[in-house]
This record gives C-alpha cells, structure tokens and sequence, in this order.
C-alpha cells in the first residue's frame, strides 16, 4: 500500500485517499474472503473422499489468496467512485496533475502476482502428487469403467458387472475408464473425481472413498442426444457388505 | 464522379462491376448450390454396404454448400478484381472509387464496397444481428432450464440450440470490437485514409454473410448437436448438420485470416506521419494483438474442421480411433485455437476501455508500457496453455503439471491490464458516463472471471469441476462480463463518429444496469450449481439444482430486456439522437478531429502527430 505514496509524485495521492482505501482494502479483502470461501464450501457437495476434501480446502486457501488482490481493486474502485463525480455532458476540468506511471507499484505489483502464482502452483502441484500416489497403490481395487451412450458399465476383478457401482469404504480404488461410441467423462461427483472416457483408450484415476453413502456418477462430457440422464450411482458399503455384494454378481454373472 | 453520372446514363453497357450486389450474389449462390446438389444427387456413387452412414449425403451437402459459397462470393463481385488483374487490365481509378461507395447513399452497405467506414458499419449490423439470434437461442436454453424436469425442447433440439447458440455467439465475440471499430474507428485513428488492402476488406466482411447461410441451413437438416466445441468422435455421427457447422468454421475462418493480414498491415504500414510506437494509442495496440493472435489460430481451426469433414464424407479416420486416428487429436488442434480466440476476444475490448479511461478521468493513460506489456505478455502465453481444456482428458497426465504452470503465469500480464485500469482511474476526475461505468464493470466481471481461472487452472480443483456449470459460468463471466461490457462501452463512445448522433444518455444507463445486474444474477446462479454437481449442456437436472437455475434464468431474462433496451437506443438515436458535435467527449486520438460526415478519404490533409493521445491533467491544459 505505501507504494502508491510513491514520494516522487506528491500530487498523486492525498493521505486522505490512502487512509480511506486502506481501511476499504481491509474490509473489502475480508468480505470478499469470508464471501468468496462461504459461496464456495456452502454450494460445493459433501466430500466422501479426502481428494473432495482438499479440493474443499484448496478452494478456501485460493479465495483468501485472492482476497487481497481483489480486495485492493474493490477498494481502489469504492475511493474512486465515492470521490467527487462529475455529471453532464461537458467534461470535467482535467485532473489536477499528469502522472504516467509509477515504476515502483508496476515492480511490486507484478512480483506480488508472481508470488500468487507461484504460492497457487506449488498448492496445486502437492495435492496432484498425492492424487497421483493412489494410482500406485498396489493393494486397490481394480474397477472396469465402461461409457456408452447412455449408460455406465463397471466390471469388477472377479467376473460381476454391474451399471451402479459398488465400492467398499476406506480402500483405494483404481478405475479403468473406456468407452465403446463417443466421448464421456466419468464423474463422481462427491469424490472429486473425474476422467475422461475415450473409445479406443483406456485412462485411470484412483480415489479412497470414505463415507458409507449413495453418491451421484454423471457423465461430464456432451455425449449425444440422452447427454443429460447418462447418470447412476455410486453405493460405498462396508467391506462385509461389499464381498457379499460382489460373490452374488459374479454368480449371477456366471449363471447367466 | 464524372464516371459515375456517365456510367448511369449508359444504363444498358453498365460494367459487370456496378450490376453485382447483395441479390446477384444471393441469387448465384442459391443457383449454384441448387444445381451441384442436383448433379452429385444424380452422379454420385451409392454408399457401399460397409460405408458408414450418412457418407454419401454428407458428400452432397458438403458440395452443395461450397457451391453455395463459390456462388455467392462470385455474385458479391469479390472475383472481378483478381479476374481484372489476370486479364491485364486492373481496375481504373473510377471503378476504384466506385467500388468505395462514392456518392452511392445506402446502397453501399448492401455492395461489396471497400471503404472502411462501410465495412465497419456492416460488421456492427451482422454483429448485432448475431447477437439478438445467439441471445434469443439462449433464452431458449433457459426457458428449457426453468424447470428441472427437461422435455420442453425436444432432446435432439436442445443440444443443437446449445451448439448453435455458442458458436454464434463466439464468432460475435470474435468480430465485436475489431469488426465494427476496427475497421470504422481504426484507420481514422491511425490518420490513414483507408485500411492497406480495402478489396480485403470488404472480402472479410461478405466471408462473414457467406458463412452464415450454411449454419442456418445446418439448422434444417439435424442441426449441431456437438456443442460450439463439435468433439470427435461424436461430430462424427452427428447428423448433416454438423456439415453446416464445418462450412461456417472454414469459411470464417479465412475471413479472420483476412481481416488480420489487412489489419496487422495496415496498422504496420500507414499509421500518419510522427506515430512512432510509442505515440500510437492502445486501441490499436489492442486490435493488433487480437487479429495478430488470430493469423496462427484460425488456420488451425480451419483445418481441423476440413478433417473433421474427411472423417464423414470421404470415411478417413482422422479421428477415429478403431481407424488408426484419435479424439485426442481433435482436441488438440481445437484447443491450440481455442485458448487464444478467448484473447483474441478480450484484448481489443480492455483495450478500447483502456482507450476511453483517461477521456473520462481527464489524466493520462497510466503506465503506457505496462499496458502494451500486458498485452504482449497475453498474447505470447497464451498460445502456451491450451491443454488446460484437457487436463482430465486422460491424453497426457504428465503435462498437466506444465500446463498448470504456464495457464497460472497468464495471471501475470492479466494483472498488468487491471493495474493500468485502475491506475489510471485512480485521482482522475471521474466523468460520470456508460462508458466508464463499464471500467468498473470490467473491473468486476473480470475480477470474478479471471479468479475462477484461477481454480480452473488447478489440476485437482478442475477434476471436480471441469464438465461443470462452473466452467460455463467462467467464461461468461470473461466472455460477456468482461469482453461485452468492453464492446458495450465502445459502441456507446464512438456512437457519435458512426453516426453523427449521441447515443442516448438514459437509454444507455437502463441498458447498462440491466445488463450488468441480469448478468450477475444470472452467472452467480450459475456458479452455484456448477460447485453443486450440474454438468453443463444438459436438458434436465437434479430436482435439487432448481432453485439457483431459476435465478438464472431470471437473470437471464432481465439481460434479454436489458439488450432490447440497448437496440431501441441504437435505432432511436440513430434516427433522431441529439446531432453530435465533432468531439462530444474531448478526446485527443485522430479520430475525433474529423467531422461527420467523414469524407470519403477521410482526411484531406494527413495528419501529423507530435505527440501521444494522452496529454491530459494539469500542465497540458
Ligand atoms: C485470467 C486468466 C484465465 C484463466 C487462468 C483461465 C483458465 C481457464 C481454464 C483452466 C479453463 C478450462 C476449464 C475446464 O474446461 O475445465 C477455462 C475455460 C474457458 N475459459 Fe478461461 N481462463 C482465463 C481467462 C479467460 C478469458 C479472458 C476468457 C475469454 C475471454 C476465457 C474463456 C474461457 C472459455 C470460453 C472456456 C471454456 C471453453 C469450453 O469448455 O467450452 N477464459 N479457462
Ligand atoms: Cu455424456
Ligand atoms: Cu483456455
């Protein structure tokens, strides 16, 4: 903020304006913050994974990160606007002085948006590592995902299949998602997850379910005429439930 | 003129040159496209039992629509001066200016005339036309999302509304700034007496008209029903409609081809006398940056749409992957047009606002160089961040971490374009007008755009919600919050050089704040049930998504009216607005030095330019 009393141009700021903006920029960045986190947590889904979890709080730490900047740029604005305004059709006299720039608010203003950036990377670049880490995971379930307009298919590693899908809570599961027409994308809403479904292809992403509860799988990519209802759901049981669950289909299936 | 009267009187041997206008070119491309459907009707080879469907239609109407397009530009008269020229006779000086619309009245606008000003003010017409048909198929859509249950617009309907409705409104977006003011306003600001290439020109802008046809009559026979993006495979079995959607991409896209090699020339070659760099406004910094990022895009639209067209008529597999092909491919080349277009988009529109903040603060222009670095740094990004649009899809895991990082350094310059806005409306004196309230606007809209950006740009954070309503609240929070708002202004500011009349005051306030309201109700909704789970171009939704659609929708509503409110000021201050002085705002670029009606040649004596346009504030005056 003292940078825009940059000292080489004394007409450019009077410490009225500056006070009035600084006091602004601090109830602007805490409205915005407190606003742009509630917006955000309040309409976002209840997380049954961790990876829902730390999107939740990614999301919180990005909105206080872009607080203040957005914050500055409100507040700048109220000062502006709340200042003398001239109405009519004739212009106002010119302005009271002819500043052109000011090196010193241009420097940090674009090292502060650097290290925005970066402080936004590096957040990004953990929680995608440990996203990643579940793929490896040897001990995960393996689940077959198959789209096809409009319905998902799952395959499971003993022979059942099904269109919802069952999983057990707390084990690491591995999805290897395909489709046999179009694009879609597979989506389970309250996990955080999503991954595109290419015929031809077959893509992974993994999750730890960790929530007894029916959750929404919609398919996230136009898809043709029945786009909208390409949707099912997903049953996380316990593991109990889940082997009897599975025994059952795979007799089924058998039978079948 | 002595030509032009003698022309007239010989009515009989009037050259081929003064016959051709919009009629004869409708006429010929009707013609034509009716005789090559009937012929490849009659002489094309039937499918063969293990071709895939649709093959053979496809190839009729794919040739039927480039006949249309041959026919129609033959008839518009874009041919006679390449013939002339290869027949060893150019065209004379008369048929030059009558080509420019001397002493023409109204006719002009409905030839292929090359004077600028005409051109600008078609490019406003068809830009406002697309508008009002974008915005009434969106008001479709969210009459249909009104209630959860779908069903009120057939399926196949729907999806194609939506396909329809976003490329329409992109290609609008496209021509919005550097169209109408680029071409009208540009020239006069650079103190040039017309663009470098005018048959170019008014190439460009009948490219547009020749375009529009095809996606019309794409609406008759299945329509789009891929969405603006037309993905593969699944534009693949779309229905012939999807040709239509193909013949507009490709001929648009060399309309801004065009339109970018004339403007780019024109602004290297013919700016007056003593525009260094340094003293050229940042308009036209802006259009430059805009058209100069569109010479690399478009062409690889322009092809991916041709192999998108092999791929249903001729059953090559581009993109097929049973056939050796990939979707991903497709994505590729859509996206490394796709990520720049959103700039070309926006960079003329902050520009122009940047133009008018130091008009309407009555100070400099703040940080000149940080301005044009801005842009710059804009430009050069973002043709390094396009896989953002496929992160999840699966087609390189290993480059989303790179991606991320160049998409997050955007924000860099983005800031730079926020810093020179608000620096320069920081203690200047604040002329109340639409104009500047738009900066504010901006300022918000963009805020919000550019910070969900943010979010987007997160691998993890788009693995929830990429797909989403989320997305489609971003970008029309950039698209039309920021980009809009920014053409919306312009339009306002130099109404009075178009037209020679003020734009009327009270209608442009209503106008404005509908918009802006609407706007925000309308997208805030929309963010909602994109974090709530909603994919995106969907007919139907969860019960539980009704409320914040219904906001929406309300939201939407309150623009639609918003935009009427904008066009009855358009059309009533045209016809009996206030007449206008020479400089109604007291600005300093060229522009404002010539008067209304703007000669044809626009200055009888060159301009000089000593200094920059920015010499507000004290000592100046
Ligand atoms: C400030 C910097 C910006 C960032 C960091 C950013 C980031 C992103 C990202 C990551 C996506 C992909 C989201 C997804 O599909 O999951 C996206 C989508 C999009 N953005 Fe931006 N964006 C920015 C500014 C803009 C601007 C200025 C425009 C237009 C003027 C724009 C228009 C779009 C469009 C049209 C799409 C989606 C296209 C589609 O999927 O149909 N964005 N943006
Ligand atoms: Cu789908
Ligand atoms: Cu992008």
């Amino acid at each position: 903020m003292t940078d825009l009393m940059t000292p080489k141009t004394p007409q450019w700021w009077k410490k009225s304006d500056v006070k009035k903006t600084f006091i602004l920029w601090i109830i602007c960045t805490a409205v915005i913050g407190y606003v742009g986190v509630e917006f955000h947590v309040r309409n976002m889904v209840d997380p049954a994974s961790e990876t829902m979890s730390s999107v939740i709080s990614l999301m919180r730490i990005f909105t206080w990160a872009a607080a203040p900047v957005a914050g500055l740029v409100s507040a700048m604005s109220l000062t502006v606007l709340t200042s003398k305004r001239h109405y009519g059709d004739n212009p106002p006299a010119e302005a009271d002085h002819e500043i052109r720039n000011s090196p010193k608010t241009a420097a940090v203003w674009v090292v502060v948006s650097g290290l925005l950036c970066l402080f936004a990377l590096v957040g990004g670049l953990v929680v995608l590592q440990h996203d990643n880490e579940a793929i490896l995971d040897s001990k995960a379930i393996q689940v077959n995902v198959t789209g096809q307009q409009w319905v998902w298919n799952f395959d499971y590693a003993n022979g059942a299949r099904s269109e919802d899908l069952y999983l057990p809570v707390d084990k690491p599961v591995v999805f290897h998602i395909t489709s046999v027409d179009v694009k879609h994308s597979f989506w389970v809403v309250q996990m955080g997850i999503k991954m595109d479904a290419n015929p031809g292809y077959i893509t992974e992403t993994a999750v730890t379910p960790n929530k007894i509860g029916v959750f929404d799988v919609r398919c996230a990519e136009l898809c043709g005429l029945l786009h909208a209802y390409m949707q099912t759901k997903v049953h996380v049981v316990s593991q109990a439930d889940y082997d009897a669950w599975l025994n059952a289909h795979a007799a089924m299936e058998a039978g079948a | 003129m002595t030509t032009l009267t003698q022309h007239t009187s010989t009515a009989p041997g009037k050259s081929i040159i003064e016959k051709l206008n919009v009629f004869t070119a409708l006429a010929l491309g009707v013609i034509s496209a009716v005789v090559v459907w009937r012929l490849s009707l009659a002489f094309l080879p039937q499918d063969g039992e293990e071709v895939r469907l649709f093959s053979r239609e496809d190839k009729i109407t794919l040739l039927s629509m480039c006949a249309w397009f041959v026919g129609f530009m033959t008839g518009i008269g874009a041919l006679v001066g390449p013939m002339r020229w290869v027949m060893g006779k150019d065209l004379a000086h008369d048929e030059n200016m009558f080509l420019a619309g001397e002493n023409m009245g109204p006719k002009r606008y409905f030839r292929y005339t090359t004077d600028h000003k005409v051109v600008g003010i078609q490019y406003l017409f068809i830009t406002i036309l697309i508008f009002f048909l974008g915005g009434g198929l969106a008001m479709l859509i969210r009459t249909n999302l009104g209630t959860p249950e779908g069903g009120w617009l057939h399926a196949q309907a729907y999806n194609s509304i939506v396909g329809t409705h976003g490329i329409l409104m992109i290609v609008g977006t496209i021509i919005m700034v550097t169209g109408p003011f680029g071409n009208f306003i540009m020239p006069i600001m650079i103190g040039a007496r017309d663009m470098a290439f005018p048959r170019l020109n008014a190439l460009s802008f009948w490219l547009i008209v020749a375009a529009a046809v095809p996606l019309i009559w794409g609406q008759f026979i299945g329509g789009i029903t891929t969405g603006w993006s037309a993905y593969n495979p699944l534009a693949g079995q779309a229905p012939l409609g999807m040709d239509g959607y193909i013949m507009y991409i490709c001929i648009f896209a060399i309309s801004t081809m065009v339109a970018g090699a004339n403007i780019t020339t024109t602004v290297v070659k013919m700016r007056a006398k003593g525009m260094t760099w340094n003293r050229t406004p940042i308009f036209i910094y802006g259009t430059v940056a805009s058209v100069a990022l569109a010479l690399p895009a478009f062409p690889v639209f322009f092809l991916s749409q041709v192999l998108s067209a092999f791929d249903r008529a001729l059953d090559t597999s581009f993109y097929n992957t049973a056939g050796g092909g990939s979707g991903w491919l497709y994505e590729n080349l859509f996206w490394i047009m796709g990520h720049p277009e959103v700039y070309v988009i926006l960079i003329p529109a902050v520009a122009a606002l940047m133009e008018m903040a130091p008009v309407f603060t009555r100070r400099p222009l703040f940080s000149f160089n940080i301005a044009v670095l801005g842009i710059a740094g804009i430009s050069g990004l973002s043709v390094l961040v396009w896989a953002h649009h496929m992160y999840i899809s699966g087609w390189a895991p290993l480059l989303n971490a790179p991606f991320m990082l160049t998409t997050e350094l955007i924000s860099i310059p983005t800031g730079m374009l926020f810093l020179v806005l608000i620096g320069t409306l920081w203690r200047g004196r604040i002329w109340m007008t639409m104009p500047l309230m738009s900066i504010f606007a901006l300022l918000w809209n963009f805020m919000i755009g550019g910070v969900t950006g943010i979010y987007l740009s997160d691998v993890p954070a788009d693995a929830f919600l990429h797909g989403s309503m989320y997305v489609t609240a971003h970008f029309h929070y950039t698209l039309m919050g920021a980009g809009l708002t920014g053409a919306l202004a312009s339009l306002v500011y130099w109404f009075p050089k178009m037209t020679g009349r003020m734009f009327d005051k009270t209608l442009s306030w209503i106008a404005f704040w509908m918009v802006q309201i609407g706007f925000n109700v309308a997208f805030i909704g929309m963010f909602m049930v994109g974090l709530a789970g909603q994919p995106r171009r969907v007919e139907s939704y969860a019960p539980t998504f009704n409320t914040a659609n219904l906001v929406t929708t309300i939201g939407a509503y309150t623009i639609m009216i918003g935009m009427l409110v904008l066009l009855h000021g358009v059309i009533s201050s045209a016809r009996n607005g206030v007449k206008a002085p020479k400089n109604p705002w007291q600005a300093k670029t060229l522009e404002w030095t010539v008067d209304y009606p703007i000669p044809l040649e626009n200055f009888d004596v060159l301009p000089v330019v000593t200094t920059d346009p920015y010499g507000y504030g004290k000592a100046k005056s």
